[in-house]
């Protein structure tokens, strides 16, 4: 189990604020955004500010996370990357 | 009976009184600079349209409003002096008021009496009417970035009740870390400066402005003949793509006005210079006036995003190009994007027998509001 | 021109929230679109059999976006800085937003500041105008604890609704001195 991903999904209902689902309905693979989770460009820009908030990654382009919130394991694999190169 | 405009007032970016504005129309000048006024690096963009030695420390919005209506009133002097103050009516627009109140309140600084009261928009309403002489009925509009379009709609509806015989109009905002942060958090504000309808554009500027009108029933140069509303029922923050809610603004409005689309001369987009408004408003005005779209040209360039005073003080740009039968341009516009009004105008032209006009706004909510004006 | 009725009419406060079922995004919304949305869920109005292009959206409020102002503006040092969804909700007119989408509804909309009175006049206007054939009117007021803390008022959270409509028959045809419909809905739902 990865406990990143595991980690992501319970930062992501607790900062989208997010009711009446758990982490375990949160597919690793599933979209987050327009289907699976839904989510729009509002929360694309929360997510951004949760990544610095917890993580202390900038995200300067907003492009630049467009690739990483296609899922929660594309999500887990960006943080990785920034924090192994910083 | 109709419901004509007998004064205007205005501060702006481009400086206080309505010569300076009638002044930029003719340069097609901009009022956006890179400002030191908040002076933090953190916003995405520092230029915003400020008025020249503005940044008054307290009570900003109580004191642009009140310069709009004296101007505005000396104007309508004439109109104003034959009623009593309980038949003059007031209606307020604007989206945060004096929202440096509360920055100065959460943050430990001090704060006066009444900074603190026109924190509340109805407070600061009810300041300005008592200080402009309007014992009349008080109504106060905050409805995003259409208040300014939907202040003057109640205006002219309070006229036509006959609750009223003249209307002071007044649309306020004022330049703050508050809006700046959040337009700044939703990466809305094109660091380079807006750009409308700009194949390059990316986002929006602020600006601040105090703009008023007086309306009373009556004969005059401009008449209010109609005006529409809807909301697109789609997104808080992003239009409906296919732009399907301000075209039914628009209709509304023509209808109202009980005219066509092609008996109108020139319309003033809301033209934000974001990409999406700027896609979807291009879209709407096809949609009404298909393929014989009337000269187009916006004014955000100009003066920044103005939210609550916008709708006003653009109102007065469309009544100042009437009273000189001259068509704005599109300050900061370089480079029209693929799919823009076909008639956008770039640089002001001079017009032949300008008669309606037609002024756009939209807002967060989904709101969008249209005002159609007769000259003559 | 027909008589203006009043079909339905709710008050609702905080504790009436958990009432309805509004989904995985509802805590997105700020305290006063909350609330305000639990009101005309409350109202119990089938919209998807109404003209929604017609249905008009009319609200009044004393605070409007205090409490969030407070809140976002009191987080905005936080690191990763201002949070964008709480700026979305500092503007007094975002509940019309949440019912329009909520419910479909492209019909004109006022938001009014500074109470209830002049609320139900100007949605009566709006339908003998044909602007409308129908009108939802809502008054919602909140501040909350920490707003009433930071600008000396008083702590508060309620809202009440009315739908208008035009030639029906209802709860109350429509008086031309009904203009406050804080006294109006404590009549009606009782």
């Amino acid at each position: 189990m990865d406990a990143l991903a595991n980690e992501l999904k319970i930062r992501i209902i607790e900062t989208l604020k997010l009711q009446d689902i758990t982490p375990a309905q949160i597919d690793d693979e599933a979209p987050l955004f327009g289907a699976g989770l839904g989510l729009d460009s509002i929360d694309a820009l929360e997510l951004v500010v949760m990544l610095e908030k917890y993580y202390g990654i900038v995200i300067k382009d907003i492009e630049e996370g467009r690739p990483a919130f296609a899922s929660i394991s594309s999500l887990a694999a960006f943080i990785r990357a920034r924090k192994s190169s910083p | 009976m109709e419901i004509t405009v007998v004064g205007c007032g205005a501060v702006t970016a481009v400086g206080q009184g309505i010569d300076s504005l009638r002044a930029a129309i003719r340069a097609n000048s901009s009022g956006l600079r890179s400002c030191a006024r908040f002076k933090t690096p953190i916003y995405q963009s520092d230029i915003l349209g400020a008025v020249p030695n503005g940044g008054l420390v307290d009570d900003p919005v109580f004191h642009l409003a009140d310069l709009a209506l004296r101007e505005a009133r000396a104007q309508a002097a004439a109109t104003l002096d034959k009623f009593p103050p309980a038949r003059i009516g007031f209606v307020l627009s604007t989206t945060k008021a004096n929202i440096e109140a509360l920055e100065r309140l959460i943050d430990g600084r001090p704060c006066s009496e009444s900074a603190q009261k026109h924190l509340q928009a109805h407070g600061l309403a009810a300041d300005l009417a008592a200080t402009h002489g309007a014992a009349g009925p008080v109504q106060t509009i905050s409805l995003a970035c259409v208040s300014g379009i939907v202040a003057i709609q109640q205006a002219a509806k309070l006229l036509q009740r006959d609750a009223v015989d003249a209307v002071l109009v007044v649309g306020v905002d004022c330049l703050s870390p508050f809006v700046a942060a959040g337009f700044s958090a939703l990466r809305a504000l094109d660091p380079l400066g807006c750009r409308p309808f700009d194949r390059d554009r990316n986002g929006l500027s602020l600006g601040e402005s105090g703009a008023a009108l007086v309306l009373a029933r009556g004969h005059g140069e401009i008449t209010i003949c109609g005006w529409g509303g809807s909301n697109d029922a789609n997104h808080l923050t992003g239009p409906a793509r296919d732009g399907s809610g301000l075209v039914l603004a628009m209709r509304r409005a023509l209808k109202a006005a009980k005219i066509s689309p092609r008996d109108i001369g020139y319309v003033n987009a809301h033209g934000t210079g974001t990409p999406y408004n700027d896609a979807m408003e291009s879209l709407a005005l096809r949609s009404v006036f298909g393929d014989e779209c009337p000269p187009v040209s916006a004014s955000k360039g100009m003066l920044g995003h103005t939210l609550g005073a916008a709708g006003i003080v653009e109102t007065i740009i469309c009544i100042l190009a009437a009273q000189e039968q001259l068509l704005p341009g599109t300050p900061r516009l370089t480079a029209p994007a693929d799919g823009a009004p076909t008639q956008l105008l770039k640089e002001p032209r001079a017009a032949t027998n300008l008669r309606h006009i037609l002024k756009l706004g939209t807002g967060f909510g989904g709101v969008n509001a249209a005002l159609v004006l007769r000259h003559g | 021109m027909a008589n203006l009725v009043i079909t339905a009419a709710s008050i609702v406060t905080p504790d009436d929230l958990n009432r309805f079922q509004f989904g995985m995004r509802f805590g997105r919304l700020d305290s006063v679109c909350q609330l305000g949305l639990a009101a005309v869920e409350a109202l119990g109005i089938d919209f998807a059999s109404q003209p929604r292009d017609q249905v008009g959206i009319c609200v009044a409020t004393d605070n409007g976006s205090l409490s969030t102002d407070v809140e976002y503006w009191r987080r905005r040092n936080e690191p990763g800085g201002a949070s964008p969804s709480l700026f979305v909700y500092t503007l007094p007119s975002m509940v019309i937003g949440e019912i329009a989408i909520r419910h479909g509804l492209t019909g004109p909309t006022l938001c009014l500041m500074g109470g209830s009175d002049g609320l139900l006049t100007e949605a009566a206007d709006m339908l003998r105008r044909d602007e409308a054939t129908a009108c939802i009117c809502v008054y919602c007021d909140v501040v909350s604890a920490l707003a009433a803390e930071t600008i000396h008022l008083p702590a508060t959270a309620r809202a009440c609704a009315v739908y208008l409509q035009r030639g029906v028959q209802g709860l109350h045809v429509l008086a031309a001195n009904d203009r406050d419909i804080i006294p109006l809905c404590a009549k009606l739902c009782t």
